[in-house]
């Protein structure tokens, strides 16, 4: 699966919503982030490696503690895409514009 | 007559570090990386007014006709493809001058907004409101979530 699909697999959830909005506020030990749900450990667990695999969260560890944090980037980088030629030719122009400036750096160094 | 509710237009700029000409001409070649036509498992292209264009990548097929070829100003073509919903939709790329460089404008017009759009509209738009307000320190629960917007 690619990020896109994973970042709307993961945002697709309720529970992953409600995580994701609680770590907005600041980082959080995985005890903090489990005591709002009314729902097993186990399942909390599960929904954090889905966030995780998207890249949308990181664990971290101070002390004896892991700490849960928020990663923002592949929010911004997916919000920008509404459509799979949003990314096609984003990527593709990207490689077009540095062909070009390649080609120039070239030209500049023989000078 | 086209929906405008139905379809949509993605618009792209660069600049690009030569003439208009030179990138005009680089467009259509298959040798340009960053072309759609550089990376391919098959590709028939016949880059003149209703020239077309075959172009198969990772099993996906597009297809194309060339309806406007004006260099080093302007190129146009149709675009089908799987993710096109079997619609033709119309790519429009213009080169201006700028100084010693080239502005380069992509548009890609009449695009069907599929399920991953949609869900992208209703989902991030619900998500990102809700994520300011957090921000901002106003109550996240005064937005709604959209209709559609539905967990899978």
């Amino acid at each position: 699966m690619d990020q896109l699909t994973d970042v709307l697999a993961a945002i697709s959830h309720p529970t992953r919503r409600a995580i994701i909005e609680q770590l907005s506020k600041g980082p959080a030990r995985f005890l903090d982030v489990a005591k709002p749900f009314d729902t097993a450990l186990n399942s909390v667990t599960k929904h954090l490696k889905l966030l995780e695999r998207a890249g949308l969260i990181e664990r971290r560890k101070q002390g004896r503690e892991v700490l849960i944090s928020l990663r923002g980037k592949p929010l911004r980088e997916v919000a920008g895409w509404v459509h799979e030629y949003d990314r096609f030719w984003n990527e593709n122009l990207d490689k077009f514009e540095k062909h070009f400036r390649d080609q120039k750096a070239k030209k500049e160094m023989k000078k | 007559m086209k929906d405008s509710k139905k379809t949509m237009e993605l618009k792209f700029e660069r600049i690009i570090p030569a003439p208009p000409g030179k990138v005009f001409d680089g467009w259509l070649s298959p040798k340009t990386p960053g072309t759609p036509w550089h990376e391919k498992q098959k590709l028939l292209l016949s880059p003149k007014v209703d020239g077309f264009f075959y172009w198969l990548i990772n099993g996906t097929a597009h297809y194309g006709r060339f309806t406007q070829i004006e260099r080093p100003r302007r190129i146009q073509h149709t675009w089908m493809s799987r993710y096109t919903s079997g619609e033709e939709s119309t790519v429009t790329v213009t080169f201006k001058q700028k100084g010693a460089d080239t502005l380069m404008t992509l548009v890609h017009s009449g695009l069907p907004k599929n399920e991953l759009s949609k869900a992208h509209k209703a989902g991030w738009n619900y998500f990102l409101d809700k994520l300011a307000k957090t921000f901002s320190g106003e109550s996240a629960k005064s937005v709604k979530e959209p209709k559609g917007w539905r967990d899978r």
